[in-house]
Order: C-alpha cells, then structure tokens, then sequence
C-alpha cells in the first residue's frame, strides 16, 4: 500500500474488509463462535490471493480467446485449470441456513475538490449549440490569477488592520507588564487585570521625549514634503480641489489623496505598528 | 520735588569696564572659582565706600588696582527677612520688610550685599573721572538660585551624560560680584576655563580659544564692546553641538548632544524674525552676534541676555510636530525682540520695567502677526485683555509705573494693593510679571492705535539709533545713558518724533491702575428709529476697576452696513440716542454690508423690527476694559455667524452659553462647520455648543452634538463611522479633530452620565487611529483622545458597599474600557514614547480623575513614581497635579509636606516653581477653614522658606509668598495663636487644672452614669451618609444654650485654647479630655457645658437658632484618642456594645469633619445639596465613600447621588 494516495487504500479497505466479513461468515456457518484475530486475518489473506489467482487467471483465458471481458467460462476454465472441482458449487451457493453478507453500502463517492473555480463561467454564445458542455472556467482560457483577489472592503480592512494592530499592541504590553515591575491601581495585592508599567527614571530624560520613537519618520521624505507643501500654498485653488477631492473619494483609496507626492514607501511595518 | 533720583545716577561712580573670569568649574562639586574685576569711575573724589552687588558667593579678597587689598563687609538682609519681628507671621508686615529688604541691596538705591571700604592708603587713587580697577576674587559652591548645574545621574563621564551648566533669571549677582543693575552698563571681558571637551557660550564675540598648558582645558576668551548691564550676563558651559544658521552666519545655536536634527528644524525660521525686526524697526540688529543655547531644565521657555538667549531644550521640535512649532516659533521670535530692547536699550528704574518688557512683547505681537496671521494676533490681544482684567479684579489695579504719581488726575491709588511690595522685581510675584508683560503689551497696543504704527515704530528707531550711536562712544563721552530707557524719555520721544504729547495717556493708562467696565443696554425707539443705548460704569468701585472719562467707540450693525460712533464718556451713567441709518422694514433681498466691505446674505427671520444687528463697544480693543452687553440672543447669534472680527465671535460665544435654544445650537453647529472660520473660533464653539447640548438636553432631539459634524469631517468614504486615515496636512481640521472629542466627551445626557454613544464613539477613534499614511506626529491628537475619555467619566454609582475596598472586578463596564484603553496606551508609551510623553501626561490626569469620581482608589503612589526626578517634565508637573489634587481632598500632613519638600529641594527649578504655582492655584486648603493640613507646622515651614532660606531664588519666594497668601490672607495665620495668648492660655491651663482634678472625678461619675441610660435610649441617631451633614444638622437641631462669649478677638477664633479661657467662676465648664462626643439626643448633659452670654460662632452667623459652644468642640483629634478607648473597653461588657461602636466610629469621624467645617456657612441638610458642592470641590468620591462606616447608609447613597 503506497502512502501517497488516499483513495485506493480506502478502497482496497472496502474490499479487505468485504472479504473479511465473507470469511467470518463462512466460520460461523462452518460453527465456530470466534477466532483470534490473527487466524482471521490469515483465512482473509488467503482467500484474497485465491481470488487473485483465479481473477488473473480468467484474465488470461479471456485474452487468449480475444476478448477483453471475462465471461463466466472464463472464470470457469481458471478453476478447472487450478484444479478445483466446480460441482457442487450451484447447491452451495443455494444453500440452506446461509447467512446473508448485506450488500455493503454505496460509499458517498468523495466529492473532487472543485477546480479552482475564478470568475463566473461564461455562457456559451449562441452559435455554440446548447448539448455541448458548458465553457470551463475562465481562467482556463481568459488568464489564470495567481493570487487570491484580495478583500476590497474598506470596512474590512480598516476593522482588521486596527484589531490587528491593537492585538499585538495588547499583547506586546501585557508581556512587558508580565515581565517587569507595575504600578497597582488597586489597593489589592493582586495586580493582573490592570497593570501599569512602572516608570523608571532615566537621564537625562529629555533625549527619549523629544526624539520619540512611537512614530518612524523618514525625514528626508517629510522635508521634501514639506517644502511641496509650502510651495502649494501658494497656490490655493489648487489646494483647494485637492482637499475637496479628498474628502469625496475618503478614505476608499487612500494613495490617491496624496497626489502631491510620490509615496515612497516608508518602512511600514513598524509604523503600522506603532501607529496608533 | 528734588531733583529726579534714577537709577544710573544714583552712585558715585559709572561703571566702564568689566572683567569676569570664571575658572574652576567643577561639576562634580558644583561649585566655581573666579574672579572679576570692576574698572570704575568715581563722579567724585571721596568715594569712600563701594557698594557692589554679591549673593551666595564666597569672596576670598578685594583688591584695588591690583595693589591695595580693601576691606569690605558682606550684608545680606535676604538672609533673614523679619528679623527685627521675628515672631510676626502676617503678610502685612513681612510685606514692608521684604521691600525694605531689596532697597536695602538696591543698587538704584547705591546699595548693595558687598559693601568695599578704600583704605587710607589708596586713597590717593580715587578722583573724579580716573579709572579704579577692583578686583574680586570668589568662589561659588552649590548654588541655590541663579546658576544652574544638569548633572544627571547614571553611569558615564560627564560628557556622555549631557552634563551641563547655565545661568537663569537676571540676577547677576547671584554668581559674580558686579553692579546688578539694568541701568549701568558697561564693556565686558568675559573668560571661561573648561574641561577640554566642553564648549562656553557667553555674551558678546568670541575672540579666542586657548588650551591651557595642561592640554586638558581650555579658556574661552569673550569680549562685549557695546555696553551690556550685569543682569544682561549669562553664560552656559556644555558639550554642545553647533549649528551655524544657513541663512545668517552671524547667528549660532548650539544644543546638547544628539538633537541636532531637532534643532536644526526648530530654528529654520529664525532668520525671519531678524528681517522682520530690522525691516519693521529699519534698524539694524544692533550686534555683532547672536547666539540661542538650548539647555535642560530651565525655568523659563526663553530668556534672552546680551547676544545670546538661553531657551529650554524642550522648545525643540522635529519637522512631524505641529503644536510645539507655534510656541517655540514665538518664544524664539520674543527672544530676539528683547535683544533691542531689554538688552541693548534697559531700563533706567525698575518702574520702566512696562517698557523693557512691553516693547519686545509688542514687537514680537506685530511678528505673530505675520507669522500666524491677524485673527491669531487679534484672538490673542483679546486673550491678553481677558487675563488682565480678571487678575485686576482679583487682585487690584494694577499700575505699570507706580513710581510717579499721575501728574494730573487726583485719582492716586492706595499704596498697598498688592500683598506684595510692586516697586522692586525681586519681591513681585511671579505671576504678577507676567500679567504685567501683558498689560504692557497692551498698553503699547493702545499707544499705537493712539499715534499710529508707523509713528511709534519711529519713536522705537530713533530710541534705538540714538542708543547705536552711543553704544559706539567711550565711557568718558557720558552718553551711555542713552542706552537706557524710562518711562519720562519715552514720553519725551513720542513728542519730540509726533509732536503729540502723551503724557494724559501715560498718566491713564500707565500711572493709573485698574481698567474701565462697561455695561451697556440698548432699546430700539421705533417712532424715531433710533437706538437709546445706555452705558453705565456700575462697578467702579470695586476692585481693580476705575471710572474711564473719554471717547468711546460704538460700532452698530445695521442692515445697511456698519456704523462706528465715538460717545464721550463723561459719567458712570451715559445715555444717547443714535438715529438709525436703515429703515426698520425688512428689504430681504438685499445683501447686507459688513464692515469689511464684503455683502452676504443673512436670514433676518429672527429679528424683531429693530433695524440693528448687533452692537458692538469698543472693538479694536483700544481701552482696557471689559464690556458687559445686553442684547438678545439672536443678535448674538447674527454676531456670531456674520460678524468678521474673531473677538466679536469670541465674545458672542461666551454670550451664548447663556441661551441654550435651538436656533443658539445652529449658529453654533453652522459656525464649526464653517471654513472661513478661524479655528481657535470653531474649537470654543464646539465647548459652547457642550453646553448648551447639556443645557437642552431634555429637548435634544437625534445624535450627540458634533457627532455628525465630525462623521462628516472625518469620517472616512465609504465607512463614517470609521474614521479616515489620519491627514493632518490641513491644520484647521487637525485642530477641530483634536478639540471635537474632547467637547463631545463633555455631553451628559438626563441622568448626567456621558451617552453611551459618545463612549463608544471614543472608544472607536482609539481604535481605528491609524497614523502610517501621515506627515505628521498624532501625540497630541492621542493625548486629546485620553483628555476625551477622561471627561467622560463623572462620579461612580456604586453598589457597592460604601465601605468596601474598590476592586478591577467591582469596576462598571464602561469604566472597565476605559481604564482598559488607559493602561494601555500608558503601558504602549513606556516602550514606544511619544514626543513629549503628551499621552503619559494625559493617562495621568485621567487616572486622577477616575479616582476623583470613585472609580478607583484615591491612591497617590503612581502620581509620586512619575513625580521622580528623571522623568520628563511634562509628566513630573502632570504627576505633581494630580498629586496636589490628591492632598487636597485626601491627603495627610505627610502627604502636604513631602510637597513642600520638593517645592524646597527639588534638583530642577522649573518643577520647584511650576509645583510651587500649582499650588497657588490649587490650593491644599481654604483659608481659615480649619482644614486638618492647616497647621501651625506648614505655617512655621512656609514663613521660614520666605523669610531666609529663599534668600537666593527670589522667583521661589514669591511664589511661597503668593501660597502663603493664598494659605492665610495678610493677616496671621488662624492657626498660629499669638505668642501672648497663648502665654496668657497656659497660666490659665494650670489655674485651671487643679479644679479641673476635682471636676473630672465628678464627671467620670456623671459619664457612666449617663452613658448607661443613653445605651437604654439607645435611638437610632440620624445617620447620613456624610459625616458633616449629620454634624450640621445634629448641631442646628441641638437645643443648645448659648455660652459665654471667648475673650479673645473673633478672628483669632483659636482651635484648643478658646475652651479653657472661659471665666473662672464658670463651675460647669469643662475641658475634661474624654468627655463623650457630642450626639446631642438627649437634653440631659446640655446645663453643664452652657451658659447665659450668647454669641454665634463666627462662621455660624445667621443659622436657626442659637448655636452653642461646646468644650472640647475644637479640640484635635489627639486629645480624644485616649477616651473612646477608655470607654470602649468599659461597653464591652454591656449588652449593646456593637450598636455603640458603630455609633462611636461615627462620631469620631464627624469630630474630624467638624474641625474642617465649623466655619462653613450653616447649609440645610439637605445631602444633595450637599452633594452639588461635593461636586463642585471635586473631591474624591471614593474618599468619603470609604470612610464612612454605617452600613444603613447604602440604601441611601445611590438615591443621594441624583444622576
């Protein structure tokens, strides 16, 4: 049995376990009450290669007379051929007292994973006459996206960038509340719920105030900025259609609210971080 | 009247050169060696005496022309203030001691600390106009005031630590012996011996750096060529970088290490405020150099010296900071308005303190003015005006020049307004300069409106030209006292450049105090279609107000335009009739004319048939005045909506807090929306519109106010209630985006609790603030945002127990996510700090607040661990409020003096005089209420401080003198008993105590005798839930006869002894320790502590009935501790013994809230009103929630609260 695919090996297992059954039939018919499972296993095995045998042999016979079907005859010869007498074989199967193995049950055939279905399947035009197949996906002969089309919902991705953002925001303080000394709000000794970080004084304390690094600016960029900025003032009817464009089209695509500058894009992760 | 005494003619001596040379400078010991040294020339030739100038120095040798070492003596009467009344603790009398104190040393006055005597035997080098060189060596150790050392703690060299040390304020004499006058310049030498890696910045142009031989120093060699005053001195020594400006090499600005970048984007626009000075003034910056140092803790923004200013290193400010450029922008630009004048033209008196710092003031008003546009510098005149009137009217006319009398109006103000000495800068208050600098501001204002702009920017040029002029000269042409200003040349210069003499105006407005207040009605006469307009001057005797006789300007809007008409005001009472241009009928389709000209058109539905649209007094603000208008509110609202000039707006919005209507809330909403608007307008309208949201609430109909104003604002596209991506390239909606929450978080809805949808609207700004796309710094947008949730938070509703300890869990949701969003973003700024921690300084005072309201345990222990030195200042003072807040309402004498402490010692002057003014301005109790911090000890402490060990931080002590003030009036402390009386109470103590042994055995029978039958009473007692209402209303209700009458005077109501004063042959008083407390239930014990005189108790006057004395009644609460004890032990055997306790705690805690509120006026016990006034003080609700024990008050205490 090879690992890689799943569904012979359930198959196979269907079969197996028929078999399995058949010979546990045939001992309680025969009048035992139990077996070890071992013997079991060993009665199966050796019918399963009977089968074999005789399925390979009817194979041949059925080829040898030109056909690609076995037919009973077949079946027939290969028994002869093994030296197995098949008289009597009618009245066993019609015996008295024989058990019955239901019919196993129609395994739900495992639904094949649906092709990457993309875009909506076109209809055929109308020279296609109707009884043909439909028109496979479009990506089958339009193009293929090789991503995922991301969510366009501006709610979306707001609500997820800020959960995001206050996840690992919540997360970050409460490790570093964990792990240092905190303030207590409370009177009561336990101080899980809400931790302030104790202060530690630093010196000269100016330097982390007044370069703060909340935010990472590219200076150069806000310099450049700043200098665009200024020289549009000169030019308010401009400015002017700018920041009415802005707010009509909101925050749906944010880049093109700022057409004054070329976006470069800044070392964003921490910034998304930090934003806030 | 003998010739005029100034202050550069008053010695016997001018001043020509000076040499000071500072040489070991340690940090380690903060201390400095040096050496000065003083060439001067005697106006006479029998100077026998030199008086200099020295504080806190050590002076080793005074040596005369390097030969003939002179004897001197050291005098400083700052050392001990009242020491000829040491016992004295008022005000009144420190008061006069403290000015004679500073003339005492006044070099105007040609006195000084260091008196020099020439010996015999140099005698012969004194004579008139020959040159005297004194030399003076010093040393300086650990200095208290005027020189500051910034050795921070840690590890490292000194360098790496930013070690650094200046000099601050304008007392030159607190770090080198020298003539601390404004009106004695001179040329100056100056040297300063460094460690090697450090870099001295001083005055005037540096000539030279030398190592010395060692290799391991270096000497900075300075030299000042045009005449500079002691006092315009400074140096700062540090491991400065420095920046050459760009645009003028002549300027230098130097800051500590690693703020380059910063400080290279704060100063980009220095260079304009040197071109708009010298353009305005058309003069040139009369100096060679200029130089900005900006160091750490200083105590002031800016204070500008001789070619140089030294500014805080918290001016600085990378290009992503918006709200720090305008401050730092204008406190440069101030800056270098002082060095004309201020530094290169003085004063001649302190009395022409107005014009030092007016004119630079003003100067630096007309720089704002093109900097940050007219409405900024109008809205700020009109803020200026505001300030200056409410702090005359609480404290008095204030006089600019209280020296000479106005020469004609009679009107001569009594001297003592103030209660402090206003003719020496060393004993003025602190904040009484600054409000000074504004009135100067304004005067000068008023002067320009008065001669005209460019005439007084001539008057200042040719001050300044003749002055350049001068300053070129030598000593021995005499004409360096042209380098002084004063009040009579200034005069004199208006006249001789206009022709016009303003000497009427100067005696008005300068010599005078106080400003005019008008109030004015209108009644619109429709038979002859004019106005009757009535301006009455009510108020002139109250204080800091004064009559105003003169022209004044009327300006009417009427549907045909503007009209101005001057009235003469001659009388408290003016009437006139002015005839109205337009007729009354409504011609709608017509566009109105403002008065700028502009035409629009206005909805006049709401107008009656009066054709006037509102009406306006005085609007250039060319009086000080303050105006009280009478007219209907939707004139203020026409005002508000159409009147073009932002103080007119302004003053409409205050009006209209007071009309809380809907066509009030539309003006309002219209105006925020309105772009045309100036912002700061916007920003007061949506607080207004708070207001008057909360005054209708009860009809307010749809979402919060302000809420769609800022969806539609803000909000983004596709998403409203989701707010856009910060932007914040448009300043006039950063600032509405700032302002907004903050008012909408002051809405309450009927049952007074902000709406849960302004919460939650809150609390989804935290949320969705995304700054990644923006050019600019969100801190203070972040910092406004926990300013909003703080204000949101109003008194808990606890159902609780009172008793019970508040816990995370017995929290309401609400307050859950806010403390939640709190401590978030506090704990988020310990790892990621914003500029300025502006979210740590806000998380603080909202934590304060939530324990304000009960929702957390007033516990002071964060506010003290970001009080510590080493945190930001910001935050230190943010922690320092919150902690005088706290010792206001909770607080222990420890607590208070542990304050003081640090008012005292605290290593950085800026928080010893910032906390010193918080707790002026927030003071840790009333005066003479008996407060249980009010005690003799804090008494004792404050009056030591100002009367000597402030002898050196002459701001500090006025700021201690302005507590104590504020502590305990003028008079002394109630607190304080007067030594004899209480000599007087001690004889009396021991008469008495003999009999009081017999009594007590009497009492102690009578006690248990009585307490047995109240336990069988034992009535439930009225119970409410605060202590001091029970007290009230048990003492209001007590049968109580009156008793006799203390024989001491009614103000000095003294808390322990008035009980044992009482008559001798008064047998049934008693001063016995353990008597029972007073639960007046049953008349039975009443004879014994009563007599037949009557009086009220002072604070009692006007209760119902006659209010007793009771002995004991002011006893502290030591003396009882011993006998609740005494008898508890005795109830333990009874029956009842819980019930009593219960009774006992109680009364216990009413004794202490009974010391605290014997003099409050008698209030009916009702607890709600109550409550309003618990309200009002913001006390802690938790502190009285917690203390009180009953537990029947529960069911009372929610139904109590009333929201």
């Amino acid at each position: 049995m090879t690992e890689n695919t799943e569904k012979p090996e359930s198959s196979c297992d269907a079969r197996r376990r028929i078999l399995n059954i058949a010979v546990s039939t045939v001992l309680l018919e025969t009048g035992f009450e139990s077996s070890d499972r071992i013997a079991l296993e060993t009665l199966t095995e050796v019918i399963q290669c009977f089968f074999t045998e005789v399925g390979n042999s009817a194979k041949s016979y059925c080829e040898l007379t030109g056909r690609t079907e076995p037919v009973l005859g077949d079946v027939m010869m290969a028994l002869i051929n093994m030296g197995i007498s098949v008289q009597g074989i009618e009245q066993y199967a019609a015996r008295p007292k024989r058990h019955v193995i239901q019919p196993p049950q129609q395994a739900s055939v495992p639904r094949t994973p649906a092709m990457l279905s993309a875009g909506s399947k076109a209809k055929p035009p109308p020279h296609i006459p109707f009884h043909l197949p439909p028109l496979p996906d479009p990506h089958a002969y339009i193009r293929t996206p090789t991503h995922k089309q991301p969510v366009t919902e501006y709610e979306a991705i707001r609500e997820k960038a800020a959960s995001q953002k206050k996840d690992i925001e919540r997360a970050l303080t409460k490790f570093l509340a964990k792990t240092s000394e905190t303030h207590n709000l409370f009177n009561t000794d336990d101080n899980q719920v809400y931790p302030l970080i104790a202060c530690k004084p630093t010196f000269p304390p100016y330097l982390s105030c007044l370069l703060p690094t909340d935010q990472v600016f590219d200076f150069d960029e806000l310099e450049y900025h700043f200098q665009v900025a200024n020289r549009t003032e000169d030019l308010p009817a401009d400015k002017k259609d700018q920041s009415d464009n802005e707010g009509d089209n909101g925050g749906d695509n944010e880049n093109s609210s700022q057409p004054e500058i070329i976006d470069i894009p800044m070392s964003s992760p921490e910034r998304l971080k930090s934003g806030g | 009247m003998k010739k005029e005494r100034t202050g550069d003619n008053c010695r016997p001596f001018k001043l020509a050169h000076q040499i000071l040379s500072l040489t070991g400078i340690s940090f380690e010991r903060r201390s400095v060696i040096g050496f000065v040294e003083l060439t001067i020339v005697p106006l006479t030739d029998n100077l026998r005496y030199i008086r200099l100038n020295a504080k806190q120095c050590r002076i080793y040798r005074v040596c005369l022309n390097d030969q003939y070492e002179a004897n001197f003596q050291y005098f400083d009467p700052f050392l001990d203030i009242c020491q000829s009344d040491p016992n004295t603790r008022s005000l009144e009398v420190f008061s006069q001691y403290h000015l004679s104190a500073a003339q005492k040393i006044d070099p105007d006055h040609n006195s000084g600390e260091l008196h020099i005597q020439v010996p015999d035997d140099a005698a012969h080098l004194v004579g008139e106009g020959r040159g005297l060189r004194i030399g003076i060596e010093f040393s300086l150790e650990s200095p208290q005031g005027g020189m500051h050392f910034v050795v921070p703690e840690g590890e490292g060299t000194l360098t790496e630590k930013s070690a650094h040390m200046f000099t601050y304020g304008h007392s030159a004499r607190l770090w080198f012996p020298c003539v601390d006058s404004f009106a004695e310049p001179c040329t100056w030498k100056l040297e300063f011996t460094v460690d090697e890696a450090l870099t001295a910045v001083s005055c005037g142009e540096m000539l030279d750096v030398v190592y010395t031989p060692d290799h391991r120093r270096k000497t900075f060699h300075y030299v000042v060529n045009t005449p500079a005053c002691a006092p315009n001195i400074a140096v700062a020594i540090g491991p400065f970088e420095t920046y050459v400006d760009p645009h003028m090499n002549e300027v230098t600005h130097y800051c500590l290490p690693n703020l380059m970048q910063i400080l290279k984007n704060t100063v980009r626009y220095l260079h304009e405020a040197f071109e708009f000075y010298e353009e305005t003034l058309s003069t040139r910056y009369p100096y060679p150099c200029y130089k900005q140092v900006f160091v750490d803790e200083t105590e002031d923004d800016s204070t500008a010296y001789t070619t140089m200013s030294i500014l805080s290193t918290h001016l600085l400010h990378s290009i992503a900071i918006i709200d720090q450029t305008y401050i730092s922008r204008k406190a440069m630009a101030q800056a270098v308005a002082e060095q004309f004048f201020g530094c290169f033209i003085t004063m001649q008196n302190w009395s022409d303190l107005w014009l030092a710092k007016g004119i630079p003031e003003y100067l630096c008003g007309l720089y704002s003015k093109k900097c940050f546009g007219n409405n900024e510098y109008r809205y700020l005149v009109h803020q200026e005006l505001q300030e200056v009137v409410a702090y005359e009217e609480q404290y008095g006319g204030m006089v600019l020049d209280p020296w000479q009398p106005p020469a004609s109006g009679a009107r001569v103000e009594s001297k003592d307004v103030y209660y402090f000495p206003v003719r020496n800068v060393h004993t003025m208050s602190p904040r009484y300069v600054e409000v000074m600098r504004k009135k100067s501001h304004l005067v000068l204002r008023m002067l320009e409106q008065r001669i005209g702009q460019e005439l007084l920017l001539q008057v200042f040029n040719k001050q300044l030209s003749l002055a350049t002029n001068a300053a070129n000269t030598k000593i021995g042409s005499g004409f360096w006292g042209q380098l002084l200003l004063s009040t009579n040349l200034f005069v004199k210069a208006i006249f001789t450049v206009t022709g016009k003499d303003m000497a009427v105006f100067v005696d008005q407005w300068v010599r005078t105090g106080g400003h005019a207040k008008f109030q004015l009605t209108s009644v619109f006469n429709r038979k002859r279609n004019t106005i009757e307009l009535e301006i009455r001057q009510d108020s002139v005797h109250e204080r800091g107000i004064r009559k105003y006789v003169g022209p004044l300007l009327v300006q009417l809007q009427e549907l045909d335009g503007t009209f101005k008409h001057t009235l003469q005001i001659e009388n408290t009472v003016v009437k006139a009739d002015i005839t109205c241009h337009s007729k009354s009928r409504r011609n709608k389709k017509k566009k109105i004319p403002l008065c700028t000209g502009e035409e629009v058109d206005m909805d006049l539905s709401a107008m009656d048939d009066s054709p006037v649209l509102w009406i306006r007094l005085d609007p250039e603000m060319s009086l000080l005045r303050s105006t009280v208008i009478s007219q209907p509110d939707y004139q203020w609202q026409y005002q508000l909506r159409h009147e073009r000039d932002v103080t007119a707006q302004s003053e409409a919005i205050d009006a209209l807090h007071n009309y809380p209507e809907p066509a009030t809330r539309k003006a309002l909403t219209d105006t925020i929306e309105n772009e045309q608007t100036y912002y700061k307008i916007r920003c007061r309208a949506a607080h207004c519109l708070t207001k008057v949201a909360n005054a209708m609430i009860s009809s307010w109909a749809g979402p919060p106010a302000m809420l769609t104003i800022f969806r539609k604002m803000f909000g983004s596209f596709a998403a409203p209630h989701i707010i856009k991506q910060n932007n914040f390239d448009n300043l006039q909606h950063y600032f509405l985006q700032k302002t907004i929450p903050v008012a909408m978080a002051g809405l309450r809805n009927i049952h007074g609790i902000c709406p849960p949808e302004v919460v939650r609207f809150l609390l989804d700004l935290f949320k969705y603030n995304d700054n990644s796309k923006n050019h600019f710094s969100d801190n203070y947008y972040k910092a406004a945002l926990v300013d909003a949730l703080a204000a949101t938070i109003t008194p808990v509703i606890s159902v609780l127990q009172p008793g019970a300890p508040i816990t995370a869990d017995s929290l309401s949701a609400d307050t859950k996510l806010v403390l939640e969003e709190i401590t978030r973003v506090l704990n988020l700024e310990k790892v990621l700090p914003c500029y300025k921690n502006t979210v740590t300084v806000s998380c603080l005072r909202a934590i304060r607040r939530l324990q304000q309201c009960g929702h957390l345990p007033s516990i002071p222990a964060v506010f003290r661990a970001y009080a510590q030195y080493g945190q930001y200042i910001d935050v230190r003072l943010a922690a320092f409020e919150c902690l005088v807040d706290f010792v206001r309402v909770d607080g222990k004498p420890e607590d208070l003096s542990s304050l003081l402490t640090a008012v005292e010692n605290d290593p950085d002057p800026g928080v010893r005089h910032g906390l010193a003014r918080l707790l002026v301005s927030m003071p840790p109790f009333e005066r003479a209420q008996r407060h249980r911090l009010d005690t003799e000890a804090v008494v004792h402490r404050l009056w030591n401080q100002i009367n000597s060990q402030l002898s050196n931080d002459a701001r500090l002590r006025c700021d201690l003198v302005d507590l104590y003030y504020t502590l305990y009036g003028l008079k002394r402390p109630i607190c304080v008993p007067l030594p004899e009386i209480q000599a007087m109470m001690k004889q009396m103590h021991n008469k008495e105590r003999e009999r009081l042994e017999r009594e007590r055995e009497r009492m102690e029978r009578d006690r248990e005798k009585r307490d047995r039958e109240r336990e069988l009473e034992a009535k439930p007692v009225i119970k409410q839930e605060i202590d001091e209402v029970s007290v009230k209303y048990e003492m209001d209700v007590a049968p109580m006869e009156p008793l006799p009458k203390p024989e001491v005077p009614r103000d000095d109501n003294l808390p322990i002894p008035i009980a044992s004063i009482k008559e001798e042959d008064n047998v049934d008083v008693t001063t016995v320790p353990d008597l029972p407390v007073r639960v007046y239930s049953s008349d039975y014990s009443k004879r014994e502590f009563v007599s037949d005189n009557a009086v009220p108790l002072p604070g009692m006057s006007g209760s119902l009935g006659p209010v007793g004395f009771e002995p004991g009644m002011f006893r502290h609460d030591k003396d009882d501790l011993g006998a609740p004890k005494a008898k508890k032990k005795k109830k333990d055997k009874k029956k009842h013994k819980h019930k009593h306790k219960h009774k006992h705690s109680n009364k216990d805690k009413s004794k202490e809230h009974k010391d605290k509120d014997k003099s409050l006026p008698p209030r009916p016990p009702s607890s709600t009103e109550h409550l309003k006034i618990k309200e009002e003080t913001r006390e802690t609700l938790s502190s009285f929630s917690s203390s009180q024990s009953p537990s029947e008050d529960i069911a009372s205490m929610p139904s109590n609260m009333s929201f």
